[in-house]
C-alpha cells in the first residue's frame, strides 16, 4: 500500500520510488565489473535497463570512452547513484 | 495527453528501437566490441547485427618487463546473431554531440 499522495520527493518509500524520483538527474551507475557510467539518466525499466544521455565510461578512475545515448542492459548493474557533478550545462 | 510521437524515449528499450536500421556499438562481456548495422532485437536483447566488425581486447603481459600489453584482433562478419545474455551496453555510435 504504498500509493499513497506523499508529496515530499526526499520521502522516498521504495527503491522503485527512489528510481522513479532520480530520472533526469545526473548519476553514476556501476557494474558488476568495476566499470562506471556518469551521465544524465533518462529513463529506467522493471529490469534496471537503463537508458543515459552524455555517457562517460570510466574505468580504473580514468575515463575511457563517451556516449551520447547508451543503453545499459540491467543485470549487469552493481548500483545507480545520484552525483553532484554538474555537466557541461549552465550552472 | 501531449503528443505520444513514436520519437520518445519512454522506456530504455525505446532507445535501441529508435536504432533499427541504424549502425550501432555493442560492448560485450570477455572484452568484446561490436558495431554493425541493426536489423532486429527483442526484450532479451537478442540482436540480429549486418555487417558487423568485431574487436576482441586480449591483455597480454611481457615476458621480460611484465608490462602489459593491450591487443586488439579485429574481424568482419557479414550476419550475426547475438545472444542477449552477452550484452553490456548499447549505443548509437559517434553521436558524440
Amino acid at each position: 500500500m504504498s500509493g499513497g499522495g506523499e508529496k515530499g520527493s526526499m520521502t522516498t518509500k521504495t527503491p522503485a520510488d527512489f528510481l522513479k524520483s532520480i530520472k533526469g538527474r545526473p548519476v553514476v551507475v556501476k557494474l558488476n565489473s568495476g566499470v562506471d557510467y556518469r551521465g544524465i539518466l533518462a529513463c529506467l525499466d522493471g529490469y534496471m535497463n537503463i537508458a543515459m544521455e552524455q555517457t562517460e565510461e570510466y574505468v580504473n578512475g580514468q575515463l575511457k570512452n563517451k556516449y551520447g545515448d547508451a543503453f545499459i542492459r540491467g543485470n549487469n548493474v552493481l548500483y545507480i547513484s545520484t552525483s553532484k557533478r554538474t555537466l557541461a550545462d549552465g550552472a | 495527453m501531449a503528443s505520444e510521437e513514436e520519437s520518445a524515449v519512454k522506456e530504455p528499450l525505446d532507445l535501441i528501437r529508435l536504432s533499427l536500421d541504424e549502425r550501432i556499438y555493442v560492448k560485450l562481456r570477455s572484452d568484446r566490441e561490436l558495431r554493425g548495422k541493426l536489423h532486429a532485437y527483442d526484450q532479451h536483447l537478442n540482436m540480429i547485427l549486418g555487417d558487423v566488425e568485431e574487436v576482441i581486447t586480449t591483455v597480454e603481459i611481457d615476458d621480460e618487463t611484465y608490462e602489459e600489453i593491450l591487443r586488439s584482433t579485429k574481424r568482419t562478419i557479414p550476419f550475426l546473431f547475438v545472444r542477449g545474455d552477452g550484452v553490456i551496453l548499447v549505443s548509437p555510435p559517434l553521436r558524440t554531440a
